[in-house]
Parts: C-alpha cells; sequence; structure tokens
C-alpha cells in the first residue's frame, strides 16, 4: 500500500496532491488526486470522494472543476480517483471510449475477460477509502460521495448500495437509469454479463426503489442544454420520479443553457460542496 | 489622623469642656495629632494601628472603665509570675536558662521590632523627647517588664490608655506607665538610658536567630499571646473567666483594627489556638491537666475533681466543648459591643450637630435680646431727656408767670397804699370846702378803683403738667424683644431633576439666616399659553402653608409647567413674595404599541404612543436583560433623547429583554411604561394588514391567513392604495435591519402559494415574482405533478424536488445578499436567490387558490441554513 507522490501543488493555502499506488482490487497501478485543505494540517478532516466521467482520468476534475477555493473554506479533503484501471492488457480494452480504460461505470465486472482487474465498485467504496485514511488525517467516519455523469452514477450507487456510508450524495449530471441507456446496456452488458437482474444492483433508478436506511439528501444539477441528457443517456426524469414515489428528497435542478461539460460542473460545484459540507460538518 | 482629629476636638465651646479635663482633653488631642509636644510617644503606635478612623473617639469613651483599669494594674502586678511562666516556656522551647533581663530584652526587642514593621516611631525627635521626659517612668517599666508584654498583647492598649487619663486625672501615674512602657520597646535606641541594655541589640538579634523568628508581624503577635495567656493560665482557675473576658477584649480589638475581614477571622482564629494552648500552658504551672469543664464553677479542672474532688456534683463538659461555647458567647458579646459602638457613634454624631444648632441659635437669640435691649434703653433715655426738659420748660414758664403776678400784686399794693395815704390826707385837711373840694373826685378816684376786684387767682396752676408718663411704646418694645422682625422674601429654587412626579412636584427654597419664620406660603399655578400678566396672579394661584423649606405639591397635571412662588410668615409679619419660579410636572408614561414592535436577532424595533396631551421633549428606553439566574432585572441599557415615537435598539441574540420606555420633559422622565417582552432568539414581525387582499381574512393571532372558497366579488370591494388588488397577498412588516433574517411557513401538500419576499412598494396590482421588486417561491398544483417556481421579474429556474415541504424555511441575508428557502422537515436547502436588495424588503404570502398558509416567527435559524 505504498504511496508514491506524483505532483505536489499549493493550492489555497492546501495542497494539490497526486499520488499513485498499486491497488490490490484492481491489480494495477492506480493514481488519485486529493486536495488537502489547510485545515488537515491541525487535524482530521472529512472526505469528499468525486468520481470523473466517462474518458477521465484523476486529473480532469482537480485542473477544471475549481473545487479547491470550496474545499479550503470547508475544510474538506476531496478525493479524486481515475475512472478505471488502466495498462492491464485486456483485450478489447482501449476499443472504445465508452468501455474499458476510461470507462469503469464503478461496478465489480463478474465476466471472466474483466471480473479480475475491473473491481471499481470494491476500489472505490473499500480500498480507497482505507488507503485515505490510513494515509492522511481523514475522518473515516465522515465521508461523502459526487460524480459528474459516469461519476455520477457512481456516486448514487455507492450511497444508495451503502447506507449510512456516506453522509451526503450529490451529482452533475448523472446517468441515473444506466439499465435504460445506451452507454448503461453496453458497459453492463460488457461487465455484468446480459443477466438483467445483475444490472439491477448497479442501476440507481432501482436502487432508489428498494433504499433502505438513513434519509439522503440528494443534489442533482443537470444542464438542460447537455447533449446526452437529449440523447436519452442521463435520464434523470425516471430517478426523479422513483424518488417522488419513494419519498425520497431530491433537489434537481435544471440549469438552462448549460451543457455537459467541465464548465457546467464548475459553475454549481461550489454549491455542491456546500451542500456535503452541510453533513459533513454538520 | 486629621478626621480622627476632627472627631476627637469637639468644638471649643463644647459641653463636656469642663475646665478641669480640658487640659487632658488637649492633651490627647495632642497625641492624637502625631504629638510633637507631647511627652507620649506611644500615642501614635496606636493611632496607627487604628483601623476605622473616628472610632478611636468611641473606644475612649466606650472602653474608658474602671475595669479595665483594674484588669491592667492586675496585670501589673502578677507580672512576676507572668514572667516566670514566660521564661518556663522559653526555657523548654530552647533549654536554655536566662536571665530576666534577658527576657526584658527579649521583650523589648520584640516590641521594637513590632514597632518597626507597624513603621512607627519613625520620628526619632519625638521619641527622644519622650523618652527624656519620661525616663522616670523607664525605671519603673524596668522593674515591671511583664507590663510591656501585657501591653502588646492588649494591642491598641496605649489608644484605650487614653480615656484613662482623660477621665481619671487621679489615675495618671499608673497610666503614664503606658506610654513609660512603650518607651521602653525602643529603648535599644537609647542605650545610655536603659540600665540592662549592654548586650541588647545583640539579644535581639539571638532571639531572632534562636526562635526562629518570622518577620510577620502577626506571627510575633501570636507568639507574644501565647505568652501572655501562658501567664494568664498561670494565675491559676480563678483567673480564668476573666481570661475569658480577657480574650474577647483581645479578639475585638483585633477585630476592630483589621479592616480586612480576612485579617478579623484570622485573629479570631487565633484566639481560638491561644484558649486551646490554655490547658497546655496551665500544664506548666501544675502537674495534671485539667480534662474538663466544671459548667458551675466555671473553670477547667481535671476529671479527678469531678468525681472526688470540689466539683463532685458539679456537671462538666468537654473542654473543647466549653471552650467552643465560650467563644461563641463571646462573639455574641463582641457582636452585641459592635452594635452598641456603632449606636453610640451615630448617637454622638448625631449630638454633635444638635449641639451646634443649639449653640448657634443661642448665639443669635443673645444677639437679638441685645439688639432689642439696647434699642429700649435708647428709647427710654430718649424719653428721659425729653422728659426732663420738658420738665425744665413748664418750670420757667410757672416761675415767670407766677413772677409776674407777684410784682403785678405788689403794683397794686402800692395803689392802694396810694390811695389811703391820700385819703388820709384829706381827712386831715380841716377845711371842709377844701376837704370837699378834694374829697369828692378823690372819693370818686377810690371807688373806680375798689369796683375792680384784685385778681387773687394763681396765674399758674401748681399740678405737674403731663405728670402721667406714657411707657405704652417702651412696654411694646419690652414685649416685642422676643419677637424677630418680618422674614424677607425668600428665595425660591430653580426645579432640580427628579424632583417631579406627573402629578407632583417637590419645590424648595432657602431664606436668609438670620430670619425667623413661622410658616411658609407656597402659591402656585399653571403656566397658560398667551397669558403674559401677571396681574390678578394671587387670584386664582393655589396655596399651601408648610413649615419646611420645601414642599411637594400633588394632585398636580402631568405634563405641566407650573409657576411657584412663596412667602415667609411669623409673629410680626410677611416677608415680600419670591420670584416666581416654573417647575414642570414629568408627563405620563408612554404608551408602548407591542402589536408594533418587530424584532430580530440584533435589533427591535420598538414604537409607543406619547401618553400625554401636549408634546414631551424626548424619550428614553430601558432595556433590562432577563436572565434565567437572577430574578431582578436592573436597567443594563438606556438610550435617552429618543425625539420620536420609535426607535431601534440594537440587541444580542438569543437573548431575552424587557423593554420600558418613558416619556422625558425639563422636568425628568416619566414613569416607566409597561414593559413590552423582546426575545432576539429569530426574527419577529407581524402581518400588516392594510395590505391584505379583501379575499384574504387573517387569524386572531395575526399569524395564519385563509384565502376562503366564497366568491367574493371583488367590483363590491374598494381598494386602498396599500392592499394587493390582485394576488391575494399579504405583506408583513420585518424590522428595518440589513442583518440575518429567518422565518417559515406552515404549508399544506396541495395549498397553492407564493412566499417571498418584496420591496414595500411593490406593485400591489401585479402577482408577486411578476416583477423585478419581490421574489417568491411559487407552488402550484399541475394535472402531473407540484411545480414549485421561483420567481423574480416573472422568470423562474427549473427546478424540481421529490418532497414537498410541509414548512417551508426562508432566510433573507442582506449581507450576501442571498434570500434562501428550505424544506425545513427535512433541513433541505430547495433554492437560493442572489439578489443585491437595494431597499428594506418585507415577507410576503399570497395564496393562488383557497387555503391557508401560517407564519411561524421568532424562531432561531438553524445552522444548516448557513450551507446554502
Amino acid at each position: 500500500m505504498a504511496l508514491t507522490q506524483v505532483s505536489s501543488n499549493k493550492c489555497f493555502d492546501g495542497f494539490q496532491k497526486v499520488f499513485e499506488h498499486d491497488s490490490t482490487e484492481l491489480k494495477c497501478k492506480m493514481r488519485f488526486g486529493i486536495y488537502l485543505p489547510p485545515k488537515a494540517e491541525s487535524g482530521k478532516c472529512p472526505v469528499l470522494y468525486w468520481l470523473s466521467g466517462l474518458t477521465c482520468t484523476e486529473q480532469n476534475f482537480i485542473t477544471k472543476a475549481g473545487s479547491q477555493q470550496e474545499a479550503a473554506e470547508h475544510g474538506i479533503i476531496i478525493v479524486c480517483p481515475d475512472t478505471s484501471p488502466r495498462g492491464c492488457n485486456i483485450e478489447g480494452e482501449d476499443e472504445s471510449w465508452d468501455f474499458g480504460t476510461g470507462a469503469g461505470f464503478y461496478v465489480n465486472a463478474t465476466e471472466d475477460q474483466w471480473k479480475v482487474n475491473y473491481r471499481m465498485y470494491s476500489y472505490i467504496t473499500e480500498e480507497l477509502p482505507h488507503l485515505i485514511s490510513s494515509n492522511f488525517p481523514a475522518d473515516s467516519e465522515r465521508m461523502s460521495i459526487s460524480g459528474h455523469s459516469m461519476g455520477g452514477h457512481g456516486a448514487l450507487i455507492c450511497a444508495l448500495k451503502n447506507p449510512g456510508k456516506y453522509k451526503s450524495v450529490s451529482a452533475f449530471a448523472p446517468i441515473c437509469n444506466p439499465m435504460q441507456c445506451p452507454w448503461g446496456q453496453k458497459a453492463f452488458n460488457g461487465y455484468l454479463g446480459s443477466d438483467k437482474s445483475k444490472w439491477e444492483s448497479y442501476d440507481a433508478t432501482v436502487l432508489v426503489s428498494a433504499y433502505s436506511g438513513p434519509q439522503l439528501d440528494i443534489l442533482i444539477d443537470q444542464g438542460r442544454d447537455d447533449q446526452f441528457l437529449a440523447a436519452g443517456q442521463l435520464l434523470p426524469d425516471n430517478f426523479i420520479a422513483a424518488c417522488t414515489e419513494k419519498k425520497t428528497p431530491v433537489v434537481f435542478r435544471l440549469q438552462q443553457g448549460y451543457d455537459h461539460s467541465y464548465y457546467f460542473v464548475c459553475s454549481f460545484i461550489s454549491n455542491h460542496i456546500k451542500h456535503h459540507a452541510k453533513y459533513l460538518n454538520a | 489622623m486629621s478626621n480622627e482629629d476632627v472627631e476627637a476636638i469637639p468644638p471649643s465651646s463644647s459641653p463636656a469642656m469642663l475646665d478641669e479635663t480640658t487640659k487632658e482633653y488637649l492633651f490627647s488631642t495632642d497625641e492624637g495629632t502625631l504629638s510633637k509636644a507631647s511627652a507620649e510617644a506611644q500615642v501614635p503606635t496606636a493611632h496607627l494601628d487604628i483601623g476605622p478612623e473616628g472610632l478611636s473617639f468611641y473606644n475612649m469613651d466606650l472602653y474608658e472603665s474602671r475595669e479595665r483599669l483594674d484588669i491592667f494594674t492586675e496585670e501589673l502586678s502578677s507580672s512576676r509570675t507572668e514572667d516566670e511562666q514566660f521564661t518556663a516556656m522559653e526555657d523548654s522551647n530552647e533549654s536554655r536558662p536566662r536571665t530576666e533581663e534577658e527576657e526584658y530584652d527579649l521583650y523589648t526587642a520584640e516590641v521594637s521590632e513590632m514597632a518597626r514593621q507597624y513603621g512607627i516611631w519613625d520620628d526619632k525627635e519625638d521619641m527622644e523627647m519622650g523618652f527624656q521626659t519620661q525616663e522616670p517612668f523607664v525605671m519603673v517599666t524596668q522593674k515591671q517588664e511583664p507590663a510591656v508584654l501585657d501591653i502588646k498583647t492588649w494591642g491598641e492598649e496605649p489608644v484605650k490608655g487614653e480615656p484613662k487619663e482623660r477621665g481619671a486625672g487621679e489615675k495618671r501615674d499608673s497610666i503614664h506607665k503606658t506610654p513609660a512602657v512603650d518607651e521602653g520597646g525602643s529603648m535599644e535606641h537609647h542605650e545610655p538610658c536603659y540600665p540592662s541594655e549592654g548586650d541588647e541589640p545583640q539579644s535581639h538579634e539571638q532571639y531572632v536567630g534562636q526562635r526562629q523568628y518570622s518577620e510577620e508581624a502577626f506571627k510575633e503577635e501570636e507568639w507574644e499571646e501565647e505568652g501572655s495567656q501562658a501567664m494568664k493560665a498561670s494565675r491559676g482557675d480563678t483567673q480564668i473567666g476573666e481570661f475569658v473576658g480577657f480574650s474577647a477584649k483581645t479578639q475585638e480589638d483585633l477585630t476592630m483594627d483589621m479592616d480586612n475581614p480576612e485579617d478579623a477571622f484570622r485573629a479570631s482564629e487565633h484566639t481560638h489556638d491561644l484558649e486551646e494552648e490554655q490547658p497546655g500552658a496551665q500544664a506548666g504551672g501544675e502537674d495534671e491537666v485539667p480534662d474538663v469543664f466544671c459548667m458551675e464553677c466555671k473553670i477547667a479542672i481535671r476529671a479527678f475533681d469531678k468525681v472526688f474532688g470540689s466539683h463532685k456534683d458539679h456537671q462538666v463538659t468537654k473542654l473543647s466543648i466549653a471552650a467552643e461555647d465560650t467563644k461563641v458567647e463571646i462573639h455574641k458579646t463582641m457582636c452585641k459591643l459592635e452594635e452598641q459602638i456603632a449606636q453610640m457613634e451615630n448617637f454622638a454624631s448625631h449630638l454633635e450637630e444638635i449641639f451646634i444648632t443649639v449653640e448657634e441659635n443661642f448665639g443669635r437669640q443673645e444677639q437679638n435680646l441685645e439688639q432689642h435691649y439696647n434699642e429700649v434703653i435708647q428709647t427710654l433715655t430718649q424719653r428721659y431727656e425729653d422728659k426732663t426738659s420738658g420738665l425744665e420748660d413748664e418750670k420757667k414758664q410757672k416761675l415767670e408767670k407766677l413772677y409776674s403776678q407777684l410784682v403785678n400784686c405788689g403794683k397794686t399794693l402800692d395803689i392802694s397804699k396810694d390811695l389811703i395815704e391820700a385819703a388820709q390826707e384829706i381827712c386831715r385837711n380841716e377845711d371842709k370846702l377844701a376837704f370837699l373840694q378834694v374829697a369828692v373826685p378823690t372819693v370818686e378816684r377810690i371807688e373806680e378803683y375798689t369796683a375792680s376786684d384784685p385778681d387773687l387767682k394763681l396765674s399758674a396752676s401748681l399740678e405737674f403738667e403731663n405728670d402721667a408718663i406714657d411707657f405704652s411704646d417702651v412696654r411694646q418694645m419690652m414685649d416685642s424683644i422676643n419677637i424677630v422682625p418680618a422674614p424677607s422674601a425668600p428665595v425660591i429654587n430653580p426645579q432640580t431633576p427628579n424632583s417631579s412626579t406627573s402629578t407632583s412636584v417637590r419645590v424648595c427654597w432657602s431664606l436668609f439666616s438670620d430670619d425667623t419664620v413661622e410658616y411658609y406660603e407656597l402659591y402656585y399655578k399653571p403656566v397658560l399659553e398667551g397669558t403674559t400678566a401677571d396681574e390678578n396672579e394671587e387670584q386664582d394661584a393655589s396655596m399651601v402653608k408648610v413649615k419646611e423649606t420645601y414642599c411637594t405639591v400633588l394632585n398636580l397635571v402631568p405634563n405641566t409647567q407650573y409657576k411657584f412662588w412663596v412667602t415667609a410668615l411669623n409673629t410680626t409679619g410677611i416677608s415680600p413674595a419670591s420670584e416666581r419660579a416654573v417647575y414642570m410636572t414629568v408627563p405620563s408614561p408612554p404608551v408602548i404599541k407591542k402589536k408594533l414592535c418587530r424584532s430580530c436577532p440584533n435589533a427591535a424595533l420598538i414604537r409607543w404612543e406619547s401618553g400625554n396631551t401636549n408634546p414631551v421633549d424626548s424619550y428614553t428606553v430601558e432595556l433590562c436583560e432577563i436572565s434565567r439566574e437572577r430574578s431582578e432585572t436592573a436597567v443594563t441599557e438606556s438610550i435617552v433623547g429618543i425625539p420620536t415615537y420609535e426607535s431601534v435598539i440594537q440587541l444580542l441574540s438569543g437573548r431575552s429583554y424587557l423593554i420600558y420606555v418613558r416619556a422625558v420633559n425639563i422636568g425628568g422622565p416619566s414613569e416607566r411604561s409597561d414593559p413590552v417582552i423582546i426575545y432576539t432568539t429569530g426574527t419577529f414581525f407581524r402581518l400588516n394588514e392594510d395590505t391584505a387582499h379583501p379575499s384574504l381574512a387573517i387569524s386572531e393571532d395575526g399569524f395564519t391567513m385563509f384565502y376562503g372558497d366564497e366568491y367574493t366579488e371583488l367590483n363590491d370591494i374598494t381598494f386602498s392604495d396599500n392592499t394587493f388588488s390582485r394576488c391575494v397577498a399579504i405583506m408583513g412588516e420585518l424590522i428595518p435591519i440589513r442583518g440575518k433574517h429567518y422565518w417559515e411557513v406552515e404549508v399544506e401538500e396541495h395549498t397553492e402559494y407564493r412566499i417571498g419576499v418584496a420591496y414595500e412598494d411593490t406593485q400591489r396590482n401585479g402577482y408577486l415574482g411578476a416583477n423585478n421588486t419581490s421574489w417568491c417561491m411559487r407552488h402550484v398544483m399541475t394535472p402531473s405533478r407540484h411545480k414549485y417556481e421561483f420567481l423574480h421579474n416573472g422568470s423562474t429556474p427549473d427546478i424540481r424536488i421529490t418532497m414537498h415541504p410541509k414548512r417551508i424555511g426562508v432566510s433573507l441575508d442582506y449581507e450576501t445578499g442571498k434570500l434562501a428557502f428550505f424544506n425545513t422537515g427535512l433541513s433541505q436547502h430547495i433554492y437560493t436567490y442572489k439578489c443585491h436588495f437595494l431597499h428594506y424588503v418585507h415577507p410576503c404570502f399570497a395564496l393562488e387558490k383557497p387555503g391557508a398558509l401560517t407564519v411561524h416567527n421568532g424562531i432561531e435559524a438553524p445552522e444548516y441554513i448557513t450551507f446554502s
């Protein structure tokens, strides 16, 4: 579990760092970005896990989202893992941008070809938190999760599958109902096989109906001019309907004029960090 | 010291100052003033140690008793025993025999040590002088050395000694020993005068070294007292009762001399120690230790005695209990004595005042008498002179008259004689014819002459004219000797602060000090606008007769000016009237308009009515913070000089306040109004029903609004300018403070509403949120779903919420320019407006369909609203 520091840059009195380590779950070298707020120098801080979207690495969020200022202010550590195992030499790994490398979909693969390395769900929910709490001044009792697009899907399922583990959850333009959208179907089919009952355990819309645990307060921002919204990849309405049905509190904000990019993310990231801070710092 | 002097030196004409004692008195006074010329060098010592100033004066009297003297002399006589005892103790401590001289040296050293510590005897001249004059006494003292011990033990003994000198002159000799003894204490500075001084400084050091002596004065005292205790005890059981008295004295002295109660406490503890020490000390004198206390004989005895001895049937108690009881008694006695001292002090100062007054009064009376008698004597002298000169005149006049009458008589006699002679002459004429010729005219002449009767009446009366002397005016003067002149016009004082209430004023005046006044007549009448003339003023004025130079005039009208003037009267007459002085009654208290008061966590807006018909000068707002710990509500802050009928008062958040208002005019502040209670836990406002749409009904408590089902014909309704005419809305009245505000609104799931804020002048004929002067969260039901809009200027972001709030929290923060909405049931942040509020905004509520909304305010803003 040795961590190798790849980079360290002072940022808003804290440090934005990148580390590399050998992942036991993923059987490969993995990198993650971590922002340590100034408060981390004097005590333990809560952790917000940020799950990025398709094609992203640990770099996208830390360079584009502009989350550090708000994180520094609220004393929150932000951990940004990569989106999939890399360099595993699996056949077809790099064939498409929406499957394989950069598209781990935060599931534990069950198909033979992928099941050794593509265990992003366990990596995110088990290995990484353990790694963080044992190497950084992180309060393992206080963690939240958020993400963008595929990462939004990841954040939702992690929260819904682990009641109480995350104090709060939010998402930017999440893939809300992957079973019903082309991206999700391709990925689930590839990683989990054709048995759709297996898919259900990684579908937020399905999971929310079965959720039982501490009340969640889900914040979702969605750009109205998001091309993938129009393409039916994200399907927030299905999720909202399920939540309304289940009386799960969701604030869903359809932001006029915004698209799917990190420009959209950085426009509202401070709202989301505040949302998490409300629960993490309560 | 100076105070003490004042206390100690009564006016020179003090009645207490009998010739005999005058000298004594002055003597002690000299001592009191550090006695430059006094022989008693010890006196300053005593005075320096005296705690409360002025107490000494009465101490002198109080402790001026034979008993004290007796005790004193007794101790002197028993000093030998004490000394032995003391020596024994010393020996037991140090196992080194010591001569009497050495002992004395020790004492002396100790005393001087103490003296130095008390910071006295720094005036060498005084000391020397004192020493020289007291030399003989030093010798005496030397032989009675334990007296030193005594004196120091007695603490402030010299002070007590003073009155003895004063009161009992015959005791002088023995008393002079006291200073002498203290002189002895300082003897080391004057070696030649002291027979056994040879090794004295050395012995002092030795003493210090051997005893590991603390430099602390208190300890020294303690040690000394132990010694004296021991010696007391050694005098035998019969002395114990007295000893108790003695220690009480000691304790009292200490207590009185120490301003610091802690010291007093220590002192009493100290006494306690002494008492406990007692049995042990006695053991030095006897072989067996008394272990019980005989209640009947009041002495400590051995238990053996209880069983077999003379105390056989006596009730006994444990020594410790007996000591405790005795201590309690002593303490009680002490308390009583202290009370007495206080009483006597009061009484004495009162007496002094009376003394001065009486003296002055008599002086004045004497003067008066003298003046009057002088007048009378002058008048009498004048009268005498007038009278004597009158008599002289009368005498002269009468004598002159009598004389002239006498002269006339002589003349008449002469004429008559002539006539007789002439007749005789004629008669002698023999010649008949000649005779007849001559006789006829002569006879005619005589007849003519005798025809007029001679005037034999006295021309002047023998009686005195005005022989009755009129003394009536003198008598009147005599009578009026006791009558003083009519007083001069009193001087009426201007109104002083806090001298009036809403219905009364206290008027004060003064008179010239020589005047004697039986009573005053105080006239007053209200000052009316427009009446300037002073004539007829007396006629409709009210009048009260008072004996004092002040009067509280009652039953006046609040907030009104009154003219006052006063005349002084005595038996002689009435003075001219004083100047007119205008006094003003204070206003009636204002009335707080509780329904119009509003608050937020850091301020409150208080509104009130004057409560007076006439205008007042200003208003004062008083705050009392109500705390849970303290029940009393002291005014913690006052805001004065408020010219208007409202005020915004800065407060601390999370507190409760009682707020009062007073109206103020030149007469002073009114009574305070009934309070309004302000809680600064949250923002508190009320709905302004003037703005309510006619279809909107407001509950009795003013916080719930209903939009009824019944259709109202809008044409029948008249709208005021302030009324919402289109949107069924109402506006609240938020306190105008650019801070943070929070309130909540209770809604039903299917209620269609608009909740938000608007500028006060937002269009009344528009919908909330449809313009740029209002911001509101709107909830409407569409066929498919609940729709939530966050309207401003007619547009809304697209926000969907999956849970329908039952209670909406609204947070307004002027500083950050944020208006945020929350689902309070979930602590869920729903939406935040970011806008710069140019003016103050007020909460607004509207119902789109029949239903109800309830406003909850005065509640603390939840923590989570900061994350919005």
